[in-house]
């Protein structure tokens, strides 16, 4: 039978996954959708929880809203990276210098 | 009996299909084979939902994830590089040392999960969401739910704004 | 419709007059050219500025938990709200007379500034961790915007790259710390997860989890706060962001930021209390010491990368995340006194950082430059900001009799009465350290000598925000029992609920 653990392990897997993609992509695209499988891999943490855990519906209402976010976060990032793009003609994260650590 | 096996099997074609979609994402070489991945990988995520009892979920997962926020992501794909370069390929540097601390984060992660019992509870039997969820928004998450909105106001104003093209 | 949705409505008046003047604004930006910028700027003022008011009489309502456990109302968060507004107040002054939003439009900022207010503001009361993660975005995602309002221009696009990709990884992660805890506690209430943990829910080989959530969750406070190691982003945002947003970042969705934490690891994570004996983290997770850690870490780093910058806004950047340092000092020794500390601290950093901000917009204004070098000889030019700009630096020092001083007495006193007292010897170090580098800009205003020798023009707005802001930070220590008073008395009744 298939067990909060099963869902527990894809997640987990989803959010190394995503930490990789983050530190090792230099298309600042790329990196953005290393983002989405975070947010991904926490919603469905939250969903199995919702249905092994908590008896509820509260895992998956916030669920929902992590969904909302995570929509008006990608909007936000791509005006951010069209604009970069319009500025420099790139998205290479390691053309973005301008500002040295 | 059957059903069960098959059950088992159709769950574990959806976690692989998740997790094989998500290391396109991250370790494919042309951006476009990462963005198609992408969209694998949330169809698995939808899947997984389905599984879970969470049929308004999932329907909202397809419809956002896949119908507005990963077009959002391939437009970005598509817009953002000069036309004649169709490779797209995408760069990656220090691979070895995030190899190593994405390995560290999963095996800390899983090995600490297996030690620990979770919350117990009855388990919900599995029926549709989309009643409760919807009575839920109106009473208990009600306050959320128009501050989302306001969120929602504040992002599209911003995007908006940022890539507008009349001079200033 | 829920009778206790009336009673509720009636006590978030603030985030109501606030969320209308966020509509009107966007309304009153449509209107012709000429009455949009005289509008959109009324309505925000006239928005922020009830919003205050509405806020003052809360202070009066006993605590209570709101829309089913969703937002608390208790002295704190109306103490942080009245802070918050205030902050987004005097940056909303400072704004349109900035030269960098000389030729831009500025309808769309006012917007962004009472979105990002009312997520604070949320994110000051917030008792649930979907409405800490909700408030917590809208924040961010406003703040984003914010930072590369400026999109032509290249440094403040890259800041607002960089702080987008950053925060974005820093909250995704807090996410899923706060699905484990989910996990762990079946709830998302705050007050249920703390009367689980006491009843020994995470106990043996469930408080590994519980410091994994735990740990996950504070890469979002620590982002937020710029505490080390969440602060990579700060330095570059704060120095290609807008000087007016720079300012905003600095004071208000930190501040935000800091009440969430206390509101979480208070009363969350940590066993009940009363005002006479402390509270104890329970013994699940001891996160007295990770905080401790992030707190001495953070301040050190701070004030030492803080040494060398030749940038106005980079070193008011690094300083900003040292005091960050300090501040989680009054975290560390939970309980009343913590609390007041970090209460009395906050005060103090908005009326120098502030300031500190207001004469380098107007220097910018005026000579075009941000750099440390442009600075010299400030004196013989502008005297008037010379003296406030040394006194701020004085203050932020933590020099006597400015208010700077009565901040970290508190924050230092706090840990010395709980046998601390190592701890706050390195706070001390610290401060000395910093003294290098605050005092270097003394210096290089009144001892070097300019290239050029002609008077500054000062804007009337500047002056006269510089001034607000200099007449608390030297004039604190006359008023000092009220700020007291209240701030205890908010403390006091903090711990009832």
């Amino acid at each position: 039978m298939i067990g909060l653990g099963h869902y527990l392990v894809v997640s987990m897997a989803l959010f190394s996954l995503g930490i990789m993609g983050v530190l090792t992509r230099k298309n600042a695209v790329n990196v953005l959708m290393g983002i989405e499988l975070i947010l991904n891999s926490a919603n469905i943490n939250l969903v199995a929880f919702s249905r092994f855990s908590s008896g509820n519906l509260n895992g998956q209402i916030f669920a929902i809203f992590v969904i909302v976010i995570a929509a008006a976060e990608a909007a936000v990032a791509l005006a951010i990276v069209l604009s970069m793009y319009r500025l420099i003609k790139t998205v290479n994260l390691d053309q973005a210098d301008k500002l040295k650590g | 009996m059957d059903m069960n096996i098959l059950s088992v099997v159709i769950f574990y074609f959806f976690a692989a299909l998740t997790i094989v979609s998500a290391g396109i994402v991250v370790f494919a070489r042309s951006l476009i084979y990462s963005a198609f991945g992408l969209l694998f990988t949330f169809f698995g995520v939808a899947g997984l939902y389905v599984y879970l009892g969470a049929d308004f979920l999932a329907a909202t997962q397809m419809m956002i994830y896949v119908g507005g926020i990963l077009i959002l992501l391939l437009f970005g794909v598509m817009l953002t590089h000069k036309l004649y370069d169709l490779n797209l390929k995408s760069e990656t540097f220090q691979f070895i040392p995030a190899l190593l601390i994405a390995l560290s984060v999963f095996v800390t992660l899983a090995g600490v999960a297996i030690r620990t019992t979770w919350h117990n509870h009855a388990q919900r039997l599995p029926n549709p969401t989309t009643a409760e969820i919807g009575q839920l928004f109106m009473r208990d998450y009600i306050l959320p739910f128009e501050v989302a909105s306001v969120l929602l106001l504040v992002a599209l104003i911003g995007a908006a704004m940022l890539v507008r093209r009349k001079p200033q | 419709m829920n009778p206790q949705i009336y009673q509720d409505l009636q006590k978030i008046y603030p985030e109501i007059a606030i969320t209308a003047a966020f509509l009107i604004t966007i309304i009153a930006d449509l209107t012709a050219p000429r009455i949009r910028k005289i509008g959109t700027f009324t309505v925000t003022a006239l928005g922020l500025g009830t919003a205050f008011f509405l806020s003052l009489p809360l202070f009066a309502v006993p605590g209570s938990t709101m829309f089913f456990g969703m937002v608390t109302l208790d002295p704190v968060a109306v103490f942080f709200k009245c802070f918050l507004i205030f902050s987004s107040l005097l940056v909303l002054f400072a704004a349109p007379g900035a030269r960098e939003f000389k030729k831009v439009h500025l309808g769309e900022f006012y917007a962004l500034l009472l979105g990002i207010t009312l997520g604070m503001l949320l994110l000051a009361s917030a008792a649930d961790l979907l409405m800490l993660y909700l408030s917590l975005e809208m924040v961010s995602i406003g703040s984003y915007i914010m930072v590369g309002y400026l999109r032509n221009e290249r440094e403040s696009n890259e800041a607002s790259l960089k702080y987008l990709l950053f925060g974005a990884v820093s909250t995704g992660s807090m996410l899923y710390g706060i699905s484990l805890l989910f996990g762990l506690t079946g709830t998302t209430k705050v007050a249920e997860i703390r009367q689980f943990l006491a009843g020994g829910g995470a106990s043996g080989d469930n408080s590994m989890m519980l410091l994994v959530a735990t740990v996950l969750i504070l890469a979002g406070f620590g982002f937020k706060t710029a505490s080390v190691p969440f602060h990579f982003w700060c330095p570059d945002v704060y120095a290609g962001a807008p000087t007016p947003v720079t300012a905003f970042l600095s004071v208000a969705p930190k501040a935000a930021g800091f009440a969430a934490l206390i509101r979480f690891f208070f009363s969350g994570l940590s066993d009940a209390g009363s005002t006479t004996s402390p509270w104890t983290p329970f013994a699940a997770v001891n996160w007295t010491i990770l905080i401790l850690l992030l707190s001495v870490v953070t301040m050190t780093f701070g004030n030492i990368a803080a040494l060398r910058q030749e940038n106005m806004k980079r070193l008011l950047a690094y300083s900003s995340i040292a005091h960050a340092g300090y501040i989680l000092m009054g975290a560390v020794v939970l309980n009343a006194e913590g609390i007041q500390a970090i209460l009395i601290y906050l005060i103090t950093y908005l009326f120098m950082n502030l300031g500190a901000f207001f004469i380098v917009i107007e220097v910018f204004n005026q000579t075009g430059s941000f750099e440390l070098r442009d600075y010299r000889g400030l004196y013989r030019r502008s005297p008037f900001m010379t003296i406030a700009m040394s006194i701020f630096m004085l203050s932020l020092m933590g020099i006597p009799p400015f208010a700077g001083f009565f901040g970290k007495l508190f924050v230092f006193a706090a840990a010395v009465n709980h046998n601390l007292a190592w701890f706050a010897v390195i706070g001390a170090l610290n401060s000395v350290i910093a003294v290098y580098y605050y005092a270097r800009v003394i210096k290089t205003m009144i001892i070097d000598e300019g290239e050029d020798r002609t008077r500054l023009p000062l804007s009337a707005v500047s002056t006269a925000l510089v001034w607000l802001m200099l007449l608390p930070t030297t004039g604190l220590m006359l008023f000092w029992d009220r700020v007291q008073q209240l701030t205890r008395d908010s403390v006091r009744l903090f711990f009832g609920s």
